[in-house]
């Protein structure tokens, strides 16, 4: 009992992200119409930059933001491609085009990364914060709570309380309206590749130390990421942070029971495929009677 | 005063002109009511006017700025506002927050509820919620506040109960006696010549009548023959 504890507090730090990466998911899909399937490759791109910066002896501070901003313009350079050629797809196109540009990235990430060529990837935050019956809970796993409860929180207040939060509002709701009353609707879209970007570089650089250290495996985030942003229905940001933070425990979990520990990465899919039951049963009940 | 002037305009879809070679002008503090059967291409005109879809060739020019290569939201920027047909509120923001969003920096939003004191009880509530008519008011007033020198109004009445028309009629007439240049598309020929100044009839993408809104109020079969052409014969 007292391993499967230890295992689950294990997985915070990695459903600290998930729901960071879960809450951009939707911060993306509601505000641009996008299920943004290469998300975590963004923040994949910004941290293996990091690396590289590190790796030429760069201070860990400054490749951090360098590795940030990396992240900002992969997203941008993501958002040129939706904006200019795929503003008026609809969702499911939109979709289609991310999930190719995902194999498209992984495919250049790995060759400019050197594929599966060890990489060391720096804690950019070491240490035990506490310890918790016993266990000690990581800074890093402290920071990516911290960080993902005020993503989430400034996102809502920022999107309710701002006049760019209104707009950004408008523009998911009709963009065609805002645009004809004087919205910068490009600008803006634009401003949301680049934000989801440069936070989802942040939050992988922190839990990278603990995955494979690929680009593909980082790449692939995006699982755990859009099964918290389906716990939130794409719509709700707390359910997408508390989704996420619970695949990372169920994760930790998993690693800790002996005959199943090898599936833990297949958890996502199972969430997933939970989520989506649990939404289809009205339908089921009406197809029954 | 405010002059809005359209020339030799041409306008396809899926590459079919659907606008062809149509002349018209709106001033300040007149309503331009275009009229036309349905299929004419009224709304296609206004969308190329907005900049929704692209012109072929011609020009679109408000107060000696050419604004036809221009995106919708730099023609917004100029003065030039669309109220698309289909009464389009942001529907998951109350109306409030629907004025505020379009709300230009020398704007009030007083404007907006003394033009329609109905929308002010109603300021709290999530458009979507508003009934047709209350929507059809946030759009126009929405558009006020965004500070225009035309509005481009595309059949509001859709839908709507005639009393409701007849509300939104006046505040047309309204807007333009402040000195706006509004061009007006309605299907309720008779209640939009009756507030308007200048009547244009489209047909197939053409206009076969530019004049007088009173004097084609006055001669309703003639109204009729513009509308259907040979057909009426």
């Amino acid at each position: 009992m007292d391993s499967l504890f230890t295992a689950a507090v294990a997985g915070l730090s990695a459903g600290g992200a998930y729901a960071i990466l879960g809450v951009c998911a939707i911060f993306t899909y509601r505000l641009v119409a996008v299920v943004n399937f290469t998300g975590a490759a963004i923040g994949a791109a910004g941290t293996f930059a990091m690396v590289a910066l590190f790796e030429l002896g760069m201070p860990l501070l400054l490749a951090v933001l360098f590795g940030v901003a990396a992240g900002a313009l992969a997203g941008l350079a993501i958002g040129l491609v939706m904006t200019t050629w795929f503003a008026g797809s609809n969702a499911s196109t939109k979709a289609a085009v991310t999930a190719a540009l995902l194999v498209g990235i992984i495919a250049v990430g790995l060759r400019l990364t050197g594929g599966q060529h060890p990489h060391y990837f720096p804690e950019i935050i070491p240490g035990s914060a506490f310890r918790l019956a016993g266990v000690e809970v990581t800074w890093a796993a402290v920071t990516t709570l911290v960080l993902s409860v005020a993503f989430t929180l400034l996102t809502e207040q920022f999107l309710a309380r701002t006049r760019t939060g209104l707009q950004l509002r408008a523009l998911s709701q009709r963009p065609m309206a805002a645009e004809l009353i004087g919205i910068r609707v490009r600008l803006l879209a634009l401003g949301v590749w680049a934000v989801t970007g440069g936070v989802t570089a942040f939050a992988l650089m922190i839990i990278a130390p603990l995955r494979s250290p690929d680009f593909a495996s980082l790449s692939l985030l995006v699982v755990p990421a859009l099964a918290a942003a389906l716990i939130g229905a794409f719509s709700s940001f707390r359910a997408a942070l508390i989704g996420g933070v619970m695949i990372g425990l169920l994760e930790g979990s998993v690693s800790a029971i002996g005959p199943v520990s090898q599936y833990r990465g297949a958890v996502p899919f199972l969430v997933i495929l939970a989520v989506l039951l649990w939404s289809q049963r009205g339908a089921r009940w009406d197809e029954a009677r | 005063m405010t002059t809005f002037s359209i020339g030799a305009l041409q306008v396809d879809r899926s590459g079919i002109p659907v606008i062809r070679g149509v002349d018209l002008e709106a001033k300040g503090g007149e309503i331009s009511v275009l009229l036309g059967s349905n299929g004419a291409g009224k709304t296609t005109f206004l969308e190329s006017l907005s900049g929704i879809i692209p012109v072929r060739s011609g020009f679109i020019n408000l107060d000696g700025v050419e604004l036809a290569k221009l995106r919708p939201g730099a023609r917004a920027k100029t003065g030039l506002s669309h109220v698309e047909q289909g009464r389009t509120v942001f529907p998951a923001m109350t109306t409030e927050e629907n004025l505020k969003v379009a709300l230009h920096p020398d704007a009030d939003l007083k404007e907006a509820y003394d033009l329609f004191p109905e929308l002010l009880q109603r300021r709290n509530v999530e458009a979507g919620m508003l009934s047709g008519g209350e929507q059809q008011m946030v759009v126009i007033a929405r558009s006020i506040v965004n500070r225009p020198r035309v509005i481009l109004i595309d059949e509001m009445s859709s839908g709507l109960a005639p009393v409701i028309v007849s509300r939104l009629m006046r505040a047309v007439r309204q807007l333009a006696d402040d000195g706006i240049a509004v061009v007006l598309v309605e299907q309720f020929a008779a209640l939009a010549l009756a507030i308007g100044n200048r009547a244009y009839v489209l047909r197939r993408g053409q206009i076969v009548y530019d004049g007088d809104c009173a004097a084609l109020a006055r001669d309703p079969a003639h109204l009729h023959r513009l509308y259907l052409g040979d057909a009426a014969a």
